[in-house]
Protein backbone atom coordinates (compact mmCIF):
# COMPACT_ATOMS: atom_id res chain seq x y z
CA UNK A 1 0.00 0.00 0.00
CA UNK A 2 1.33 3.42 -0.93
CA UNK A 3 0.28 6.50 0.87
CA UNK A 4 -0.21 9.34 -1.58
CA UNK A 5 0.62 12.32 0.58
CA UNK A 6 0.94 14.77 -2.26
CA UNK A 7 -2.75 14.31 -3.14
CA UNK A 8 -3.83 16.06 0.04
CA UNK A 9 -4.93 19.61 -0.69
CA UNK A 10 -2.64 22.32 0.65
CA UNK A 11 -3.46 23.62 4.09
CA UNK A 12 -3.79 27.18 2.86
CA UNK A 13 -6.35 26.12 0.23
CA UNK A 14 -8.39 24.23 2.84
CA UNK A 15 -8.23 27.25 5.13
CA UNK A 16 -9.42 29.44 2.31
CA UNK A 17 -12.33 27.14 1.56
CA UNK A 18 -13.30 26.97 5.21
CA UNK A 19 -13.32 30.73 5.61
CA UNK A 20 -15.10 31.26 2.29
CA UNK A 21 -17.84 28.95 3.54
CA UNK A 22 -18.03 30.89 6.79
CA UNK A 23 -18.38 34.16 4.94
CA UNK A 24 -21.16 32.70 2.79
CA UNK A 25 -23.15 31.52 5.80
CA UNK A 26 -22.70 34.92 7.42
CA UNK A 27 -23.92 36.67 4.27
CA UNK A 28 -26.97 34.45 4.19
CA UNK A 29 -27.65 35.27 7.80
CA UNK A 30 -27.31 38.98 7.05
CA UNK A 31 -29.82 38.57 4.25
CA UNK A 32 -32.34 37.35 6.82
CA UNK A 33 -31.43 39.43 9.83
CA UNK A 34 -30.91 42.69 7.93
CA UNK A 35 -34.41 43.12 6.50
CA UNK A 36 -35.97 41.82 9.71
CA UNK A 37 -34.17 44.43 11.78
CA UNK A 38 -34.84 47.12 9.20
CA UNK A 39 -38.58 46.33 9.17
CA UNK A 40 -38.93 46.22 12.94
CA UNK A 41 -36.86 49.38 13.41
CA UNK A 42 -38.80 51.15 10.65
CA UNK A 43 -42.07 50.40 12.38
CA UNK A 44 -40.76 51.30 15.82
CA UNK A 45 -39.15 54.57 14.69
CA UNK A 46 -42.31 55.76 12.98
CA UNK A 47 -44.80 54.55 15.56
CA UNK A 48 -43.18 55.29 18.90
CA UNK A 49 -42.88 59.11 18.66
CA UNK A 50 -46.65 59.44 18.17
CA UNK A 51 -47.60 56.54 20.43
CA UNK A 52 -50.48 57.06 22.84
CA UNK A 53 -51.61 54.30 25.14
CA UNK A 54 -55.17 55.37 24.53
CA UNK A 55 -55.10 53.57 21.13
CA UNK A 56 -55.53 50.36 23.05
CA UNK A 57 -58.63 51.56 24.85
CA UNK A 58 -60.41 53.60 22.18
CA UNK A 59 -62.56 52.26 19.39
CA UNK A 60 -61.80 53.10 15.83
CA UNK A 61 -63.71 55.85 13.98
CA UNK A 62 -63.00 55.13 10.38
CA UNK A 63 -59.50 56.43 9.70
CA UNK A 64 -59.04 58.03 13.10
CA UNK A 65 -59.64 57.04 16.71
CA UNK A 66 -58.06 54.02 18.39
CA UNK A 67 -57.54 50.35 17.64
CA UNK A 68 -59.18 48.57 20.56
CA UNK A 69 -61.65 46.75 18.33
CA UNK A 70 -58.88 45.63 15.97
CA UNK A 71 -56.60 44.39 18.76
CA UNK A 72 -59.38 42.38 20.35
CA UNK A 73 -60.50 41.15 16.92
CA UNK A 74 -57.02 39.95 15.98
CA UNK A 75 -56.62 38.20 19.34
CA UNK A 76 -59.98 36.47 18.96
CA UNK A 77 -59.11 35.37 15.42
CA UNK A 78 -55.71 34.08 16.56
CA UNK A 79 -57.21 32.10 19.42
CA UNK A 80 -59.74 30.65 16.98
CA UNK A 81 -56.99 29.68 14.54
CA UNK A 82 -54.94 28.18 17.38
CA UNK A 83 -57.89 26.00 18.36
CA UNK A 84 -59.05 24.97 14.89
CA UNK A 85 -55.80 24.83 12.91
CA UNK A 86 -53.82 23.70 15.94
CA UNK A 87 -55.90 20.64 16.61
CA UNK A 88 -56.47 19.75 12.95
CA UNK A 89 -52.83 20.35 12.03
CA UNK A 90 -51.30 18.46 14.95
CA UNK A 91 -53.67 15.52 14.46
CA UNK A 92 -52.88 15.43 10.73
CA UNK A 93 -49.16 15.49 11.53
CA UNK A 94 -49.56 12.65 14.02
CA UNK A 95 -51.45 10.66 11.44
CA UNK A 96 -48.81 11.21 8.76
CA UNK A 97 -45.89 10.36 11.06
CA UNK A 98 -47.28 7.63 13.27
CA UNK A 99 -50.46 6.07 11.98
CA UNK A 100 -50.44 6.05 8.19
CA UNK A 101 -49.35 2.51 7.31
CA UNK A 102 -45.94 2.37 5.67
CA UNK A 103 -45.84 1.42 2.02
CA UNK A 104 -44.54 -1.94 0.83
CA UNK A 105 -41.11 -0.53 -0.01
CA UNK A 106 -40.76 0.80 3.51
CA UNK A 107 -41.33 4.45 2.56
CA UNK A 108 -43.62 6.51 4.74
CA UNK A 109 -47.29 5.99 4.04
CA UNK A 110 -50.15 8.47 3.79
CA UNK A 111 -49.06 9.65 0.34
CA UNK A 112 -52.47 10.99 -0.66
CA UNK A 113 -52.86 12.96 2.54
CA UNK A 114 -49.40 14.41 2.13
CA UNK A 115 -50.21 15.43 -1.44
CA UNK A 116 -53.38 17.12 -0.25
CA UNK A 117 -51.45 18.99 2.42
CA UNK A 118 -48.86 20.13 -0.13
CA UNK A 119 -51.54 21.31 -2.56
CA UNK A 120 -53.17 23.30 0.20
CA UNK A 121 -49.85 24.85 1.19
CA UNK A 122 -49.28 25.95 -2.40
CA UNK A 123 -52.59 27.87 -2.72
CA UNK A 124 -52.29 31.65 -2.85
CA UNK A 125 -53.96 33.05 0.24
CA UNK A 126 -56.11 35.43 -1.79
CA UNK A 127 -57.60 32.51 -3.71
CA UNK A 128 -58.44 30.78 -0.43
CA UNK A 129 -59.99 34.02 0.76
CA UNK A 130 -62.13 34.34 -2.34
CA UNK A 131 -63.19 30.70 -2.17
CA UNK A 132 -64.12 31.26 1.46
CA UNK A 133 -66.15 34.32 0.51
CA UNK A 134 -68.07 32.44 -2.15
CA UNK A 135 -68.62 29.23 -0.17
CA UNK A 136 -69.04 30.49 3.40
CA UNK A 137 -70.04 34.15 3.36
CA UNK A 138 -72.36 33.97 0.35
CA UNK A 139 -73.51 30.40 -0.20
CA UNK A 140 -74.00 29.63 3.50
CA UNK A 141 -75.25 33.18 4.18
CA UNK A 142 -72.76 33.67 7.00
CA UNK A 143 -71.81 37.11 5.73
CA UNK A 144 -68.56 38.82 6.74
CA UNK A 145 -67.92 37.32 10.16
CA UNK A 146 -65.60 35.53 12.58
CA UNK A 147 -66.24 31.91 11.64
CA UNK A 148 -65.37 32.13 7.93
CA UNK A 149 -62.29 34.17 8.86
CA UNK A 150 -61.08 31.52 11.30
CA UNK A 151 -61.87 28.65 8.95
CA UNK A 152 -60.08 30.17 5.96
CA UNK A 153 -57.03 31.24 7.94
CA UNK A 154 -56.91 27.78 9.51
CA UNK A 155 -57.11 26.11 6.13
CA UNK A 156 -54.20 28.28 5.12
CA UNK A 157 -51.90 27.40 8.04
CA UNK A 158 -52.87 23.77 8.68
CA UNK A 159 -50.18 22.57 6.21
CA UNK A 160 -47.42 24.33 8.17
CA UNK A 161 -48.59 22.81 11.41
CA UNK A 162 -49.05 19.32 9.95
CA UNK A 163 -45.62 19.40 8.30
CA UNK A 164 -43.77 20.63 11.35
CA UNK A 165 -45.59 18.17 13.61
CA UNK A 166 -44.77 15.31 11.26
CA UNK A 167 -41.09 16.13 11.00
CA UNK A 168 -40.80 16.75 14.75
CA UNK A 169 -42.28 13.30 15.39
CA UNK A 170 -39.98 11.66 12.87
CA UNK A 171 -36.97 13.09 14.67
CA UNK A 172 -37.85 11.43 17.97
CA UNK A 173 -35.09 8.86 18.62
CA UNK A 174 -36.03 5.24 17.92
CA UNK A 175 -34.50 4.39 21.29
CA UNK A 176 -37.39 6.15 23.07
CA UNK A 177 -40.00 4.30 21.06
CA UNK A 178 -38.32 0.91 21.48
CA UNK A 179 -37.83 1.55 25.18
CA UNK A 180 -41.51 2.31 25.58
CA UNK A 181 -42.52 -0.64 23.43
CA UNK A 182 -40.30 -3.03 25.39
CA UNK A 183 -41.93 -1.90 28.63
CA UNK A 184 -45.28 -2.98 27.26
CA UNK A 185 -46.74 0.48 26.71
CA UNK A 186 -49.44 0.69 24.06
CA UNK A 187 -48.60 2.74 20.99
CA UNK A 188 -51.03 5.46 22.08
CA UNK A 189 -49.66 5.62 25.61
CA UNK A 190 -46.09 5.85 24.44
CA UNK A 191 -47.09 8.53 21.94
CA UNK A 192 -48.73 10.61 24.65
CA UNK A 193 -46.24 10.12 27.46
CA UNK A 194 -42.91 9.71 25.71
CA UNK A 195 -42.88 10.56 22.02
CA UNK A 196 -44.98 13.75 21.90
CA UNK A 197 -43.05 15.14 24.81
CA UNK A 198 -39.79 15.02 22.99
CA UNK A 199 -41.35 16.32 19.76
CA UNK A 200 -42.93 19.28 21.54
CA UNK A 201 -40.40 21.99 20.63
CA UNK A 202 -40.82 21.27 16.92
CA UNK A 203 -44.59 21.17 17.20
CA UNK A 204 -44.77 24.42 19.17
CA UNK A 205 -42.46 26.15 16.71
CA UNK A 206 -44.75 25.13 13.86
CA UNK A 207 -47.83 26.35 15.72
CA UNK A 208 -46.11 29.61 16.41
CA UNK A 209 -45.11 30.32 12.84
CA UNK A 210 -48.64 29.43 11.80
CA UNK A 211 -50.13 31.82 14.34
CA UNK A 212 -47.78 34.61 13.37
CA UNK A 213 -48.66 34.11 9.71
CA UNK A 214 -52.35 34.07 10.53
CA UNK A 215 -52.06 37.22 12.64
CA UNK A 216 -50.21 39.05 9.91
CA UNK A 217 -52.39 37.92 7.04
CA UNK A 218 -54.62 40.40 5.21
CA UNK A 219 -55.86 39.06 1.91
CA UNK A 220 -58.13 36.20 3.09
CA UNK A 221 -59.55 38.40 5.84
CA UNK A 222 -60.55 41.14 3.41
CA UNK A 223 -62.85 38.58 1.84
CA UNK A 224 -64.18 36.95 4.96
CA UNK A 225 -63.97 39.10 8.08
CA UNK A 226 -65.23 42.41 6.77
CA UNK A 227 -64.64 45.57 8.78
CA UNK A 228 -66.34 47.27 11.68
CA UNK A 229 -65.69 49.99 14.20
CA UNK A 230 -67.16 48.06 17.09
CA UNK A 231 -65.81 45.35 19.34
CA UNK A 232 -66.27 41.70 18.32
CA UNK A 233 -69.66 40.37 19.33
CA UNK A 234 -70.08 36.88 20.73
CA UNK A 235 -71.62 35.59 17.54
CA UNK A 236 -69.61 33.50 15.12
CA UNK A 237 -71.54 34.53 12.02
CA UNK A 238 -73.41 37.53 10.58
CA UNK A 239 -71.26 40.09 12.44
CA UNK A 240 -68.15 41.54 10.80
CA UNK A 241 -65.01 41.58 12.90
CA UNK A 242 -62.08 43.98 12.65
CA UNK A 243 -58.39 43.11 12.71
CA UNK A 244 -55.07 44.95 12.84
CA UNK A 245 -53.79 44.32 9.34
CA UNK A 246 -56.92 45.97 7.95
CA UNK A 247 -55.88 49.26 9.55
CA UNK A 248 -52.26 48.81 8.58
CA UNK A 249 -53.35 48.50 5.00
CA UNK A 250 -56.29 50.91 4.60
CA UNK A 251 -55.06 53.71 6.81
CA UNK A 252 -51.67 53.75 5.15
CA UNK A 253 -53.41 54.44 1.86
CA UNK A 254 -55.28 57.45 3.29
CA UNK A 255 -54.01 60.94 2.49
CA UNK A 256 -54.01 62.04 6.14
CA UNK A 257 -51.23 62.13 8.72
CA UNK A 258 -53.73 61.06 11.37
CA UNK A 259 -54.47 57.87 9.46
CA UNK A 260 -50.78 57.13 8.99
CA UNK A 261 -50.24 57.29 12.74
CA UNK A 262 -52.98 54.70 13.24
CA UNK A 263 -51.47 52.54 10.51
CA UNK A 264 -48.05 52.54 12.19
CA UNK A 265 -49.59 51.93 15.58
CA UNK A 266 -51.37 48.86 14.22
CA UNK A 267 -48.11 47.58 12.73
CA UNK A 268 -46.26 48.12 16.00
CA UNK A 269 -48.91 46.27 17.98
CA UNK A 270 -48.69 43.34 15.55
CA UNK A 271 -44.91 43.22 15.84
CA UNK A 272 -45.08 43.28 19.64
CA UNK A 273 -47.79 40.61 19.58
CA UNK A 274 -45.67 38.27 17.46
CA UNK A 275 -42.54 38.86 19.54
CA UNK A 276 -44.46 38.18 22.75
CA UNK A 277 -45.76 34.97 21.22
CA UNK A 278 -42.17 33.97 20.42
CA UNK A 279 -40.86 34.64 23.91
CA UNK A 280 -43.75 32.94 25.71
CA UNK A 281 -43.49 29.83 23.57
CA UNK A 282 -39.72 29.63 24.14
CA UNK A 283 -40.36 29.75 27.87
CA UNK A 284 -42.99 27.05 27.64
CA UNK A 285 -40.68 24.85 25.59
CA UNK A 286 -37.76 25.39 27.97
CA UNK A 287 -39.97 24.39 30.87
CA UNK A 288 -41.18 21.16 29.26
CA UNK A 289 -37.76 20.26 27.88
CA UNK A 290 -35.80 20.50 31.10
CA UNK A 291 -35.45 16.71 31.12
CA UNK A 292 -34.53 16.36 27.47
CA UNK A 293 -31.32 14.92 26.14
CA UNK A 294 -30.10 18.14 24.54
CA UNK A 295 -30.91 20.26 27.58
CA UNK A 296 -28.41 19.16 30.19
CA UNK B 1 -44.24 -47.26 54.78
CA UNK B 2 -47.52 -48.63 56.03
CA UNK B 3 -47.70 -46.05 58.77
CA UNK B 4 -47.16 -43.31 56.30
CA UNK B 5 -50.07 -44.50 54.27
CA UNK B 6 -52.32 -44.49 57.30
CA UNK B 7 -52.01 -40.76 57.90
CA UNK B 8 -55.10 -38.97 56.78
CA UNK B 9 -53.65 -35.94 55.04
CA UNK B 10 -55.77 -35.02 52.07
CA UNK B 11 -54.14 -34.55 48.69
CA UNK B 12 -55.15 -30.87 48.83
CA UNK B 13 -53.27 -30.35 52.05
CA UNK B 14 -50.18 -31.99 50.63
CA UNK B 15 -50.46 -29.72 47.66
CA UNK B 16 -50.67 -26.58 49.76
CA UNK B 17 -47.64 -27.63 51.83
CA UNK B 18 -45.70 -28.31 48.66
CA UNK B 19 -46.79 -24.94 47.33
CA UNK B 20 -45.20 -23.21 50.31
CA UNK B 21 -42.01 -25.25 50.09
CA UNK B 22 -41.66 -24.81 46.38
CA UNK B 23 -43.86 -22.09 44.87
CA UNK B 24 -42.54 -22.88 41.40
CA UNK B 25 -43.35 -26.58 41.67
CA UNK B 26 -46.39 -26.51 39.42
CA UNK B 27 -44.90 -24.27 36.81
CA UNK B 28 -42.80 -25.57 33.95
CA UNK B 29 -39.12 -25.69 34.75
CA UNK B 30 -38.26 -23.90 31.54
CA UNK B 31 -39.57 -20.36 31.38
CA UNK B 32 -38.93 -20.00 27.68
CA UNK B 33 -38.66 -22.77 25.12
CA UNK B 34 -37.97 -22.29 21.44
CA UNK B 35 -38.73 -25.07 19.03
CA UNK B 36 -37.67 -25.25 15.40
CA UNK B 37 -37.34 -21.49 15.29
CA UNK B 38 -36.47 -20.06 11.86
CA UNK B 39 -36.05 -16.32 11.52
CA UNK B 40 -35.90 -14.38 8.27
CA UNK B 41 -35.77 -10.79 7.04
CA UNK B 42 -37.28 -10.85 3.57
CA UNK B 43 -35.44 -13.53 1.62
CA UNK B 44 -32.47 -13.56 3.95
CA UNK B 45 -32.45 -16.45 6.40
CA UNK B 46 -30.98 -15.16 9.66
CA UNK B 47 -31.34 -18.19 11.92
CA UNK B 48 -32.67 -21.67 11.38
CA UNK B 49 -33.70 -24.57 13.53
CA UNK B 50 -33.11 -23.12 16.99
CA UNK B 51 -34.28 -25.48 19.74
CA UNK B 52 -33.47 -24.18 23.15
CA UNK B 53 -34.73 -24.22 26.74
CA UNK B 54 -34.19 -21.42 29.20
CA UNK B 55 -34.52 -22.87 32.71
CA UNK B 56 -36.08 -20.70 35.41
CA UNK B 57 -33.70 -18.61 37.45
CA UNK B 58 -30.65 -19.09 35.22
CA UNK B 59 -28.50 -16.75 33.17
CA UNK B 60 -27.92 -17.72 29.57
CA UNK B 61 -25.24 -15.98 27.52
CA UNK B 62 -25.61 -15.58 23.75
CA UNK B 63 -22.25 -15.35 22.02
CA UNK B 64 -21.10 -15.37 18.42
CA UNK B 65 -19.47 -13.16 15.82
CA UNK B 66 -21.13 -9.96 14.67
CA UNK B 67 -24.08 -10.50 12.35
CA UNK B 68 -24.67 -14.04 13.58
CA UNK B 69 -28.24 -13.22 14.61
CA UNK B 70 -27.93 -12.85 18.39
CA UNK B 71 -29.92 -9.62 18.56
CA UNK B 72 -32.48 -10.89 16.11
CA UNK B 73 -33.00 -13.99 18.25
CA UNK B 74 -33.22 -11.97 21.45
CA UNK B 75 -35.68 -9.45 20.04
CA UNK B 76 -37.88 -12.25 18.80
CA UNK B 77 -38.43 -13.46 22.35
CA UNK B 78 -40.51 -10.42 23.33
CA UNK B 79 -41.82 -9.89 19.80
CA UNK B 80 -39.91 -6.67 19.20
CA UNK B 81 -39.23 -7.92 15.68
CA UNK B 82 -42.86 -8.42 14.73
CA UNK B 83 -43.23 -4.90 13.37
CA UNK B 84 -39.86 -4.87 11.61
CA UNK B 85 -40.29 -4.91 7.84
CA UNK B 86 -39.76 -8.27 6.19
CA UNK B 87 -39.53 -10.20 9.46
CA UNK B 88 -40.85 -13.76 9.23
CA UNK B 89 -40.73 -16.56 11.72
CA UNK B 90 -41.43 -20.27 11.63
CA UNK B 91 -41.45 -22.59 14.59
CA UNK B 92 -42.48 -21.39 18.00
CA UNK B 93 -41.44 -19.67 21.20
CA UNK B 94 -43.30 -20.70 24.33
CA UNK B 95 -43.45 -18.67 27.51
CA UNK B 96 -44.33 -21.09 30.33
CA UNK B 97 -45.75 -23.50 27.81
CA UNK B 98 -47.87 -21.02 25.90
CA UNK B 99 -46.89 -19.68 22.48
CA UNK B 100 -45.99 -16.00 22.57
CA UNK B 101 -47.84 -15.62 19.27
CA UNK B 102 -51.01 -17.37 20.41
CA UNK B 103 -54.11 -15.23 20.23
CA UNK B 104 -54.80 -15.41 23.97
CA UNK B 105 -51.31 -14.12 24.78
CA UNK B 106 -51.67 -10.39 25.35
CA UNK B 107 -48.73 -8.59 23.72
CA UNK B 108 -48.49 -5.92 26.38
CA UNK B 109 -48.51 -8.50 29.14
CA UNK B 110 -45.84 -10.49 27.31
CA UNK B 111 -43.65 -7.39 27.26
CA UNK B 112 -44.31 -6.79 30.93
CA UNK B 113 -43.27 -10.34 31.79
CA UNK B 114 -40.32 -10.38 29.39
CA UNK B 115 -38.44 -7.11 29.85
CA UNK B 116 -35.55 -5.76 27.82
CA UNK B 117 -32.39 -3.75 28.39
CA UNK B 118 -30.74 -2.19 25.36
CA UNK B 119 -27.12 -1.78 24.33
CA UNK B 120 -27.19 1.99 24.74
CA UNK B 121 -28.88 3.38 27.84
CA UNK B 122 -32.19 4.89 26.70
CA UNK B 123 -33.79 6.84 29.53
CA UNK B 124 -36.94 8.74 28.55
CA UNK B 125 -36.95 12.55 28.45
CA UNK B 126 -38.52 12.87 31.89
CA UNK B 127 -37.25 13.09 35.47
CA UNK B 128 -35.25 10.27 37.06
CA UNK B 129 -38.18 9.24 39.23
CA UNK B 130 -40.65 9.35 36.34
CA UNK B 131 -38.28 7.14 34.38
CA UNK B 132 -38.24 4.43 37.01
CA UNK B 133 -42.01 4.34 37.34
CA UNK B 134 -42.91 4.93 33.66
CA UNK B 135 -43.72 1.28 32.97
CA UNK B 136 -45.32 0.67 36.34
CA UNK B 137 -47.62 3.63 35.67
CA UNK B 138 -48.48 2.43 32.18
CA UNK B 139 -49.52 -0.98 33.50
CA UNK B 140 -51.42 0.53 36.42
CA UNK B 141 -49.23 -1.41 38.85
CA UNK B 142 -48.92 1.57 41.17
CA UNK B 143 -50.20 5.11 41.45
CA UNK B 144 -49.96 8.22 43.58
CA UNK B 145 -47.82 7.81 46.68
CA UNK B 146 -47.09 4.16 45.82
CA UNK B 147 -44.99 5.40 42.91
CA UNK B 148 -42.49 6.93 45.34
CA UNK B 149 -42.16 3.56 47.04
CA UNK B 150 -41.70 1.77 43.73
CA UNK B 151 -39.05 4.29 42.67
CA UNK B 152 -37.10 3.98 45.90
CA UNK B 153 -37.31 0.18 46.03
CA UNK B 154 -36.11 -0.28 42.47
CA UNK B 155 -33.38 2.34 42.71
CA UNK B 156 -32.11 0.66 45.87
CA UNK B 157 -32.28 -2.70 44.13
CA UNK B 158 -29.91 -1.51 41.40
CA UNK B 159 -27.70 0.35 43.88
CA UNK B 160 -28.46 3.78 42.50
CA UNK B 161 -30.51 5.19 45.37
CA UNK B 162 -27.74 6.95 47.26
CA UNK B 163 -26.43 8.57 44.10
CA UNK B 164 -29.78 9.98 42.98
CA UNK B 165 -31.97 10.33 46.08
CA UNK B 166 -31.42 14.11 46.18
CA UNK B 167 -32.05 14.64 42.48
CA UNK B 168 -35.07 12.49 41.70
CA UNK B 169 -36.63 15.35 39.74
CA UNK B 170 -33.47 16.00 37.79
CA UNK B 171 -32.86 15.05 34.17
CA UNK B 172 -31.56 11.49 33.70
CA UNK B 173 -29.11 12.65 31.04
CA UNK B 174 -26.90 14.25 33.67
CA UNK B 175 -26.14 10.77 35.05
CA UNK B 176 -23.08 8.89 33.85
CA UNK B 177 -23.55 6.25 31.16
CA UNK B 178 -23.31 3.44 33.70
CA UNK B 179 -25.80 5.13 35.99
CA UNK B 180 -28.18 5.64 33.08
CA UNK B 181 -28.00 1.94 32.29
CA UNK B 182 -28.74 1.09 35.94
CA UNK B 183 -31.68 3.51 35.77
CA UNK B 184 -33.00 1.66 32.72
CA UNK B 185 -32.58 -1.60 34.61
CA UNK B 186 -34.56 -0.17 37.53
CA UNK B 187 -37.25 0.91 35.06
CA UNK B 188 -37.40 -2.58 33.58
CA UNK B 189 -37.58 -4.19 37.03
CA UNK B 190 -40.39 -1.89 38.16
CA UNK B 191 -42.99 -3.69 36.04
CA UNK B 192 -42.19 -7.00 37.76
CA UNK B 193 -40.81 -9.05 34.86
CA UNK B 194 -40.02 -12.76 35.01
CA UNK B 195 -37.47 -12.69 32.21
CA UNK B 196 -35.00 -9.98 31.23
CA UNK B 197 -33.45 -9.82 27.78
CA UNK B 198 -30.20 -7.89 27.71
CA UNK B 199 -28.50 -6.94 24.45
CA UNK B 200 -24.84 -6.16 25.18
CA UNK B 201 -25.86 -4.25 28.30
CA UNK B 202 -22.34 -3.27 29.29
CA UNK B 203 -20.70 -2.60 25.95
CA UNK B 204 -21.01 1.17 26.43
CA UNK B 205 -19.74 1.06 30.02
CA UNK B 206 -16.33 1.27 31.67
CA UNK B 207 -14.89 -1.75 33.53
CA UNK B 208 -16.04 -0.58 36.96
CA UNK B 209 -19.65 0.03 35.88
CA UNK B 210 -19.52 -3.26 34.00
CA UNK B 211 -18.50 -5.03 37.15
CA UNK B 212 -21.36 -3.54 39.15
CA UNK B 213 -23.89 -4.43 36.45
CA UNK B 214 -22.55 -7.99 36.34
CA UNK B 215 -22.80 -8.31 40.12
CA UNK B 216 -26.35 -7.04 39.91
CA UNK B 217 -27.27 -9.57 37.24
CA UNK B 218 -26.07 -12.37 39.52
CA UNK B 219 -28.20 -10.99 42.33
CA UNK B 220 -31.29 -10.89 40.13
CA UNK B 221 -31.24 -14.68 39.79
CA UNK B 222 -32.89 -16.96 40.71
CA UNK B 223 -35.86 -14.60 41.05
CA UNK B 224 -35.49 -13.69 37.38
CA UNK B 225 -34.38 -15.54 34.30
CA UNK B 226 -31.82 -13.62 32.26
CA UNK B 227 -30.73 -13.93 28.65
CA UNK B 228 -27.67 -11.83 27.83
CA UNK B 229 -26.08 -11.12 24.48
CA UNK B 230 -22.41 -10.31 24.92
CA UNK B 231 -19.25 -9.90 22.89
CA UNK B 232 -17.26 -10.06 26.08
CA UNK B 233 -16.31 -13.72 26.50
CA UNK B 234 -15.01 -13.02 30.00
CA UNK B 235 -18.41 -11.68 30.90
CA UNK B 236 -20.15 -14.76 29.52
CA UNK B 237 -17.85 -16.93 31.66
CA UNK B 238 -18.29 -14.81 34.76
CA UNK B 239 -22.06 -14.38 34.83
CA UNK B 240 -23.76 -17.11 32.87
CA UNK B 241 -24.87 -20.64 33.76
CA UNK B 242 -25.46 -21.66 30.16
CA UNK B 243 -24.05 -20.38 26.90
CA UNK B 244 -25.35 -20.50 23.34
CA UNK B 245 -22.93 -20.06 20.45
CA UNK B 246 -24.40 -18.68 17.22
CA UNK B 247 -22.46 -18.88 13.98
CA UNK B 248 -23.46 -18.50 10.34
CA UNK B 249 -27.19 -18.58 10.95
CA UNK B 250 -27.13 -21.60 13.25
CA UNK B 251 -27.13 -22.31 16.93
CA UNK B 252 -23.88 -24.26 16.67
CA UNK B 253 -23.59 -25.36 20.25
CA UNK B 254 -25.11 -24.78 23.63
CA UNK B 255 -24.57 -26.11 27.09
CA UNK B 256 -23.31 -25.33 30.57
CA UNK B 257 -20.96 -22.35 30.31
CA UNK B 258 -18.04 -24.19 31.86
CA UNK B 259 -18.33 -27.11 29.48
CA UNK B 260 -18.78 -24.96 26.43
CA UNK B 261 -15.71 -22.89 27.19
CA UNK B 262 -13.50 -25.72 28.45
CA UNK B 263 -14.58 -28.67 26.33
CA UNK B 264 -16.28 -27.30 23.23
CA UNK B 265 -17.64 -30.06 21.01
CA UNK B 266 -17.49 -28.15 17.75
CA UNK B 267 -14.32 -26.83 16.15
CA UNK B 268 -15.94 -23.45 15.39
CA UNK B 269 -16.91 -23.05 19.02
CA UNK B 270 -13.37 -23.87 20.08
CA UNK B 271 -11.97 -21.37 17.64
CA UNK B 272 -14.38 -18.65 18.77
CA UNK B 273 -13.99 -19.08 22.53
CA UNK B 274 -10.22 -19.18 22.12
CA UNK B 275 -10.25 -15.94 20.20
CA UNK B 276 -9.14 -17.44 16.92
CA UNK B 277 -12.17 -16.24 14.97
CA UNK B 278 -13.30 -12.75 14.01
N1 LIG C 1 -34.28 -5.00 10.11
C1 LIG C 1 -33.48 -5.81 9.40
N2 LIG C 1 -33.73 -6.00 8.09
C2 LIG C 1 -32.94 -6.81 7.35
N3 LIG C 1 -31.89 -7.47 7.83
C3 LIG C 1 -31.58 -7.33 9.13
C4 LIG C 1 -32.36 -6.49 9.99
N4 LIG C 1 -31.83 -6.53 11.22
C5 LIG C 1 -30.77 -7.35 11.15
N5 LIG C 1 -30.62 -7.85 9.90
C6 LIG C 1 -29.58 -8.79 9.46
O1 LIG C 1 -29.65 -9.93 10.27
C7 LIG C 1 -28.36 -10.43 10.53
C8 LIG C 1 -28.18 -10.64 12.02
O2 LIG C 1 -28.22 -9.39 12.66
P1 LIG C 1 -28.15 -9.26 14.24
O3 LIG C 1 -28.30 -7.83 14.56
O4 LIG C 1 -29.09 -10.21 14.84
O5 LIG C 1 -26.66 -9.73 14.53
P2 LIG C 1 -25.90 -9.76 15.93
O6 LIG C 1 -25.46 -11.17 16.14
O7 LIG C 1 -26.69 -9.14 16.98
O8 LIG C 1 -24.64 -8.89 15.59
P3 LIG C 1 -23.84 -7.89 16.56
O9 LIG C 1 -23.00 -8.76 17.40
O10 LIG C 1 -23.03 -7.06 15.63
O11 LIG C 1 -24.83 -7.08 17.32
C9 LIG C 1 -27.38 -9.45 9.93
O12 LIG C 1 -26.91 -9.98 8.73
C10 LIG C 1 -28.20 -8.22 9.68
O13 LIG C 1 -27.74 -7.56 8.53
MG1 LIG D 1 -26.55 -7.29 18.12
Amino acid sequence: MTIVTQSYPKTSWRRFKASAFRVMTLLALLFVVGPALWLVLGVVVRAVPNWKWSVLTTLSQGTSGGLENAVVGTLVIMVGVLLVAGSVGVLTGIHLAELAPARKNGKAGGGLFRLAVDVLAGFPSIVLGYAGYVALCVALHWGFSLLPAILILSLMVVPYIAKSTESALRQVPTAYREGAEALGMTAGYSLRKVVLKSALPGIVTGLLIALAVAGGETAPLLYTAGATNSLPSWSLVHHPISYLTYYVWTDYNQPSAQAHVVSYDAALILVVLVLTLLVVSRLVVARTQRHSESFR
Amino acid sequence: MDEFRKTDISPDEIKSVLEVLDPDGERPRNVITTSGLNLRFGDQQILSGVNMDFPRGTITALIGPTGSGKSTFLRTLNRMNDKVRGFRHEGDVALEGRSIWSSDQDLLDLRRRVGMLFQRPNPFPMSIKDNVVAGAKAHGIAKGKQLDVVAETRLREVGLWDAVKDRLNDSPYRLSGGQQQLLCLARALAVGPEVLLLDEPTSALDPLSTESVERLLRELTPALTLIVVTHNLGQARRVSDNTMFFYEGKLVEHGATNDLFNQPRETNTARYVNGLMG
